[in-house]
């Protein structure tokens, strides 16, 4: 026994294979994973790949920075904030009794086009502290409904708008489609009217899938309150693409939607004048509401915000890269010192 | 005479007995004669008539240790599930979210909790199905029943009470019966109880000896008896009953009771009475349940959930609170106004927060990691079922035992231990003694190297030449000797050749061991009280003094080559007197007549002993030999001195009337008997000394070692004496010589004194205050030592009468400082009570996590009472193994336990841990932020199926991956760097420092993914100018939320395997499969993914995310891992270029590296004032007893045989 060396490690090991495995030997069998040795890689971070990896992130990202700046830099987008200009200034005082009355709400605005603008030219809306996003309004809608006839009575989720009065079912029902926006723009300049297209402003998964083509609007703003815009009931939904638009609700309760195109350029400080149906109640929550032209680029409408972002992490990691590099240089550490081991410090120092 | 040794065998017996006398139904209670009722205390048996027990209706033999049956399993089971806080939280959350409140479909979270609670059903049941297994096997062993004056085989599960059977050699008993009859003359029959208690000697049986004749078929047919007994209970050394057979009474004592779990050894076969059966036998009334323990790691956890749980609660409040300020008619679009339901009702913000309260709770539930507890059991249920279990370094060939894990609660608890708790016998050492070397007339022979000289040569860097046994070599059981100069006679030409022969005939002579088996060398076996003596008996016989026969008077020797080289004769010694061994004594002597006529007292003891007794004169012979005991002792070995004397025939005369004089009294025996050899043991001549090895197990120094480099401070609790328990120590290197030693002992003269007063109160006053007293100076002491750096380091030794004062409240407190402050502490002669006792107080006293190891039954109380206990498997009883959480084969497969296995767990789980809570914080934090811009309301960001998904396919695997997986050092480097393992102690990885760290990230990266989501809905996207709309920006924030949180778990990993690309690819390939299917499925998110993908912001969003979101962590990890490096970085730099695991060469270096300091002071170990003294196992001196004043008879009965591994035939454990 004691010729055995003290090997404690490999005892069990070396005397288990030098005898033949006995029949009902208990000896577990050998297996990479039991025995915990499957291959593995064991990246090690060190400095060289901290340093590696900011420089390899900044050569990628800084130039996909400047690509999306550009690309956003290429938008022109004009905003026209109207909610308090096409109030007539007597009723200013008090807008939510104005927009709830019949009085005429004509407005004519006009905006300047900075730069010339490429068609198409994309219309649209903007609200705010508008929330879409909120529960109650998010549920209140039967996607059922929407897609098939059958399913007309379909309506329990979209309470308190689903059942018009002894009519039978509102479709659409519930309470986003009931508070479709109305208002409506018309443009024109040097008084010839641009023409916009309200077609394709919704995605095409909506169009052929989500909104049923034989469904046709019934019983729609039937109720003693209308929320907004009434629907033409001869046009099925799948065509009514202001409402496909509207129902695909936003995430923030500051959004824009899609309201038309423009398919003409617009040329460099020309004048549009825009006459819109001041129609939509957004002076009871305090919403603003702001028309935009904008063209897009292949990254979209104007966002310089990615653009930025990526150009703020490239430099960033530059920086560090640079950073780390000097700190490498200035307070080296050797690889693997022992001295850095917590045992090897000292008693004093832990 | 014989009565008074039944006493002194009766007190040998376990400790436990006293503890177990107190409920006890005194023997008295039994009343004589027929008793009809079943009384509470009492039942009535009738042997061998099955109808007349029918109708009390005993319980089978049966037994099911299964937690459930077929239809109890689902109820109980989920009952056992919903036990956990967690699940009942979300079985809370489920049913909050069937009403209309929750913002979330019920299946975001009826989803994970069915799969939780699915997975957690089947690992019970499979669990379950083994055990049921395991009872089928036992259940349907095969036993002899008598059955028509025949005997026939049946399951032990047919077995009833009343049955006769037949139980053959080596069997194990099915029930507890009554013992009637046996194949052995007198009626006895021999048992091992290693099952019971551990103990491995052989107990004896008796049975009445009325019953002795019903051994055939036929006569035990016609056996009808009565027995009366008490109810089943679990004490294990107590039985009261009568038998009432043929109109006697007939009393029953436990020697007539034979239990289930025993096996019947040396006997043909035996005939019994089944007396209880099933689960009313004794052995199973003990098998307690093991209390479920939980690991310090898990407790903590709950405190994590706890902060979770707070966090949530805030979370809510605050997303209460803002509804109820949010919601206002003036939203008109909301439909706030008629008959709006009340969570929405502007006119009553109160009732609306808290609604929103709840609406939020179920929204929010996520934060509480659902699927942690159930990932965390199966990795520890493979942890420990296939890397534990089935890991080769923990296998031991020699008893084919690999190591078990008994629970997977405590895996990462075993990377944590701070404290063992070590048993002696037969944890560290083998309990086999080997005659290694002796000194004759001051020359040294024997040429071994002891496991400590090994360990310390290793320290030191020399490397050990083994040396080439020698033709002459002869190894044997209790003996490993090799020296050319003594064998084969050799020893004649020695130049001290007759001291050799005084020395040889003096181990030959001087012993009370007793022979058995056949005359001849090779078949001869030595039965004695302690393995030490068999021990020099066999060296005797191998140096060519062979003792064979022991009869009343003489001693037969067979001596060769004593006149002339390779004759052979035979010597009878007469054997006049014996002066017993005790531990006050600490000698043994016997006086001889050679044939010639020749008068000799040969002596052997304990040097300090001897020494005080030799003649005057010879110095030089005294010194070197002196020196030669140091030698041994500092080498860990036991030493004895041995002497002789001269003595003429009328000293001897004279001095052996006062002896009989002594032995006749009748008080005060035993002192005067030592007070009369204290006059003829006097002047006596030194012959020499021997050393034997207390056999270590193989590697425990070394492990020691390790495991105190380790941090780790190992404490021996041993029933042994203070000497003995002394010698291991230094033996397994706890304490060499360089240590300041505290020594706390009953054994002073003041205690003894005011002992021999016999005023028990005063006992206890005087002891308590004396202890009180050391306890003081050695803390002074102690504390003085720490101060002056670099002090020594300390050791503290206690004897279990001062343990139980000090363990007294009042000083509790100075010994657990004392304690704490040494490296290492030794408590000899303690009870299993007090085992536990110094657990629980370092265990609850210190908050340290501890650890206790044993191999038997005296060791089950420390083994539950740690925070994880260590059953020593394959040699000794199933006892301490039933009641342990681990099970491993030898001492030294701790190293492995707990270096490896336990660091690396602990690691894994902390990782788990630390990962489940980040990633979901992180995603339910993103739904946070999002309330805020919903007017509170308590919208829901996710879709439902993404939320219940998201902790059930798209994070689970990757997490349960690293914790199987991941480990920071390989395995052979986690042992040569031990001091990696106080990375555990200090709890490194969960500490509330690591867990904030996480959570600063969490929020970080929550905010990342939400803000940079969102701001993508402020233009369109692609060149048609659509906008997307919120299911779209939803969508495309989980998904940056899928890749970085899979992303970030690879950032934590230390190695990437296969399994880990393939987990990590394979969650997010699963979201996009999902997703690309589920978005032509459902309404809300209809078509989302086909949007986005048709935008390029999409593809840049995916790419900057991710980067953005781990930015952070990538500084963290970098500046982390350059300044502030953990251990185990360096050693993985250090180790970068090696391939896994073939590290050997590397070894060498790394070991001078280690060592450099320590080269500075060589050890000093030729110098050690230590000898070891060889002579005071336990039961020494009750055999002594036993012989006093009557001869053994040639059985014997009283001789306790110790475990031995080869002669133990393998069994089966049953039970």
């Amino acid at each position: 026994m004691s010729s055995h060396t003290a090997s404690s490690s490999n005892g069990g090991n070396g005397s288990g294979d030098s005898g033949v495995p006995k029949r009902n030997s208990k000896r577990p069998k050998y297996s990479k994973f039991t025995q915990q040795e499957l291959p593995a890689c064991k990246p090690i971070l060190t400095p060289r790949w901290v340093v590696s990896t900011f420089m390899l992130i900044a050569i990628v990202f800084i130039p996909i920075g400047i690509a999306c700046l550009i690309g956003s830099r290429d938008v022109v987008e004009v905003v026209e904030r109207y909610e308090t200009e096409c109030i007539p200034v007597l009723n200013r005082t008090n807008t939510v009794q104005f927009i709830q009355s019949d009085a005429d709400k004509t407005c004519n605005i006009s905006m300047t086009i900075p730069k010339r603008m490429k068609q198409p030219i994309y219309v649209y809306y903007q609200l705010d502290n508008f929330y879409q996003n909120h529960r109650r309004y998010v549920k209140s809608r039967s996607d059922e409904q929407l897609k098939s006839a059958s399913k007309e009575n379909d309506t329990s989720a979209c309470k308190p708008e689903d059942i018009a009065n002894g009519r039978g079912a509102i479709v659409p029902c519930g309470l986003i489609a009931w508070s479709l926006f109305n208002d409506t723009y018309s443009f024109s300049r040097q008084n010839q009217s641009l023409t916009v297209n309200k077609k394709g402003i919704a995605w095409k998964s909506d169009k052929q899938k989500r909104f049923g083509k034989n469904v046709f609007p019934k019983n729609f703003q039937g109720g003693g309150l209308v929320g907004g815009a009434t629907l033409n009931e001869s046009i099925p939904l799948n065509e009514q693409e202001d409402l496909m638009v509207w129902m695909r609700t936003a995430a923030l309760p500051t959004f824009r939607k899609l309201y038309g195109k423009i398919e003409v350029d617009l040329e460099e400080k020309e004048v549009i004048n825009v006459t819109l149906m001041n129609y939509y109640n957004t002076y009871s929550f305090n919403g603003k509401k702001k028309l935009v032209l904008s063209t897009t680029s292949w990254i979209g409408g104007r966002n310089d915000f990615l653009g930025i972002a990526y150009l703020t992490v490239g430099m960033i990691s530059f920086a560090l890269s640079m950073g780390f590099t000097i700190v490498y240089f200035v307070k080296p550490r050797r690889l693997g010192d022992p001295t850095f081991l917590s045992w090897n410090r000292g008693p004093g120092s832990h | 005479m014989s009565g008074e040794r039944e006493n002194v065998r009766g007190s040998r017996s376990r400790p436990s007995r006293d503890s177990s006398s107190g409920p006890r139904i005194s023997s008295q209670s039994v009343i004589l004669g027929r008793v009809q009722p079943q009384a509470p205390g009492n039942r009535t048996i009738y042997c061998n008539d099955r109808d007349a027990n029918l109708p009390v209706r005993f319980k089978g033999n049966s037994i099911s240790t299964t937690k459930y049956n077929f239809f109890t399993f689902f109820p109980k089971g989920m009952f056992e599930q919903f036990r956990r806080v967690a699940n009942c939280y979300f079985l809370m959350i489920s049913i909050l979210s069937m009403t209309p409140i929750s913002p979330v479909n019920p299946v975001t979270n009826v989803v994970p909790l069915t799969l939780v609670l699915l997975v957690s059903l089947i690992k019970e049941a499979f669990e379950d199905w083994k055990r049921f297994q395991n009872d089928m096997v036992v259940n349907n062993t095969l036993i002899d029943v008598l059955q028509d004056e025949k005997w026939v085989a049946v399951p032990w599960k047919k077995l009833q009470v009343g049955d006769i059977v037949r139980v053959k050699q080596d069997g194990f008993f099915p029930a507890d019966l009554l013992f009637l009859a046996s194949t052995n003359a007198d009626g006895v029959c021999y048992i091992e109880t290693a099952n019971l208690d551990g103990e491995t000697n052989l107990k004896i049986r008796k049975a009445l000896e009325r019953t002795w004749d019903y051994l055939t078929p036929e006569k035990a047919a016609e056996f009808k008896g009565e027995v009366q007994c008490e109810q089943p209970n679990n004490s294990l050394y107590t039985f009261t009953g009568n038998l009432i057979f043929q109109k006697q009474t007939l009393p029953l004592s436990p020697n007539q009771i034979l239990l289930r779990g025993c096996s019947l050894r040396n006997t043909e076969y035996i005939v019994g009475a089944v007396v209880f059966t099933g689960h009313e036998t004794k052995v199973m009334m003990n098998s307690m349940n093991v209390p479920s323990k939980r690991s310090t790691l898990e407790r903590k956890l709950d405190k994590l959930i706890l902060a979770l749980f707070g966090t949530l609660f805030m979370m809510c409040l605050i997303g209460a609170i803002g509804s109820g300020i949010f919601i206002n008619q003036k939203y008109y679009y909301l439909g706030l106004d008629k008959g709006v339901a009340a969570e929405f009702n502007p006119s009553n913000r109160f009732v609306v927060a808290a609604l929103t309260f709840f609406t939020l709770i179920t929204l929010y539930s996520t934060v509480i990691p659902i699927s942690l507890y159930v990932s965390i059991e199966m990795i520890k249920f493979i942890q420990s079922t296939q890397f534990i279990n089935k890991d080769l370094h923990m296998y031991h060939a020699e008893t084919n035992t690999p190591a078990l894990a008994r629970t997977s609660n405590l895996n990462e608890e075993l990377g944590q231990v701070e404290y063992i708790f070590s048993d002696k016998t037969g944890t560290l050492t083998r309990n086999l003694m080997e005659f290694f070397k002796c000194s004759i007339g001051g020359e040294v022979y024997g040429s071994g190297v002891t496991e400590i000289e090994k360990g310390a040569a290793q320290r030191n860097g020399i490397k050990i030449q083994e040396l080439r046994k020698s033709a002459t070599a002869i190894q044997e059981k209790g003996f490993n000797f090799d020296d050319h100069r003594l064998m084969r006679g050799a020893w004649r030409n020695e130049p001290n050749s007759d001291t050799c022969k005084e020395f040889f005939r003096c181990l030959a002579i001087c012993h009370t061991v007793l022979p058995e088996g056949d005359e001849s060398p090779e078949k001869i076996t030595y039965q004695a009280a302690s393995p030490d003596e068999a021990a020099l008996v066999t060296a005797a016989k191998n140096f060519g003094f062979f003792f064979y026969r022991r009869t009343h008077t003489m001693i037969h020797v067979r001596e060769s080559c004593v006149e002339k080289m390779g004759k052979i004769q035979d010597v009878a010694y007469e054997i006049l007197n014996v002066l017993e061994f005790n531990s006050t004594r600490k000698r043994q002597s016997v006086v001889c007549r050679y044939p010639n006529g020749r008068l000799v007292l040969y002596c052997k003891g304990a040097d300090t002993v001897i020494y005080e007794r030799l003649a005057s004169g010879n110095d030089d012979l005294k010194k070197v030999n002196r020196a030669h005991l140091e030698q041994f002792g500092s080498a860990g070995l036991r030493t004895l001195c041995l002497a002789y004397r001269e003595l003429s025939p009328e000293t001897y005369e004279s001095w052996n009337e006062k002896f009989i004089q002594a032995k006749s009294s009748l008080r005060g025996r035993e002192t005067k008997l030592d007070e009369v050899a204290e006059l003829i043991e006097k002047d006596l001549i030194l012959i020499g000394s021997t050393a034997i090895e207390d056999k270590l197990q193989e590697g425990v120094p070394a492990c020691i070692e390790t495991l105190s480099r380790a941090g780790i401070k190992v404490w021996v609790l041993t029933g042994d004496q203070m000497g003995t328990a002394i010698n291991i120590a230094y033996a397994c290197n706890l304490i060499n010589n360089e240590m300041k030693q505290f020594i706390i002992s009953s054994e002073t003269d003041a205690i003894r004194e005011v002992e021999n007063r016999g005023d028990q109160v005063e006992i206890a006053c005087f002891i308590k205050e004396e202890v009180k007293k050391q306890l003081k100076k050695c803390l002074e002491e102690a504390q003085h030592y720490l101060h002056s750096a670099p002090g020594p380091k300390l050791t503290l030794v206690i004897d279990g009468k001062c343990l139980m004062y000090a363990l007294d409240p009042t000083l509790r407190v100075m010994l657990l400082n004392l304690s704490l402050n040494c490296t290492s502490v030794v408590c000899c002669r303690v009870s299993p009570l007090q085992k536990a006792q110094v657990t629980s107080m370092v265990k609850k006293g210190a908050r340290k996590i501890t650890l206790s190891i044993g191999d038997g039954a005296n060791d089950v109380s420390m083994i539950q009472a740690a925070h994880i206990g260590i059953g020593i498997s394959g040699l000794e009883g199933m006892q301490a193994v039933m009641a342990s959480d681990f099970a491993i084969a030898q001492f030294r497969y701790l190293t492995d336990l707990l270096l490896v296995h336990g660091r690396w767990s602990y690691l894994r789980i902390c990782k788990v841990i630390a990962y489940f809570f980040y990633k979901n914080l992180t995603f339910t934090l993103t739904q946070f932020w999002f309330t805020f811009q919903t007017g509170f309301s308590g919208q829901r960001f996710y879709d439902d199926w993404f939320q219940s998904l998201y902790n059930v396919i798209f994070t689970a695997l990757p997490v349960i991956i690293v914790g199987l997986f991941d480990k920071d050092v390989s395995a052979s480097l986690s042992k040569r760097y031990p001091e990696l393992y106080k990375e555990g102690i200090r709890d490194a990885f969960f500490k509330w420092r690591v867990v904030v760290t996480w959570a600063c990230f969490s929020v970080y990266q929550s905010l990342v993914f939400y803000h940079f989501a969102i701001t993508s809905s402020a233009s369109g996207k692609n060149s048609s100018g659509r906008m997307l709309g919120q299911w779209d920006i939803s969508t495309m924030a989980f998904t940056c939320v899928v890749i970085t949180v899979n992303l970030r778990l690879l950032m934590i990993c230390n190695s990437i395997t296969r399994w880990h690309y393939i987990s990590v690819g394979g969650s997010i390939l699963a979201w996009f499969m999902f997703i690309f299917v589920y978005s032509v499925l459902r309404e809300n998110v209809f078509f989302v993914i086909y949007v986005l993908m048709s935008t390029f912001y999409f593809y840049l969003t995916v790419l900057l995310v991710p980067i953005v979101a781990l930015f952070g962590d990538f500084i963290y990890l970098g500046i982390q891992r350059w300044f502030f490096p953990y251990d185990y970085q360096i050693v993985q730099e250090i180790h970068r270029h090696e391939l896994d695991d073939n590290t050997s060469a590397g070894s060498l270096e790394v070991g001078r590296q280690r060592t450099a300091q320590e080269e500075g002071n060589p050890l000093p170990r030729e110098i050690s004032r230590h000898t070891g003294f060889a002579f005071d196992s336990p039961g020494f001196e009750s055999f002594f007893a036993a012989q006093l004043g009557i001869y053994a008879p040639q059985k014997a009965w009283d001789v306790a045989r110790r475990a031995s591994m080869k002669s133990k035939p393998k069994m089966p454990q049953r039970n």
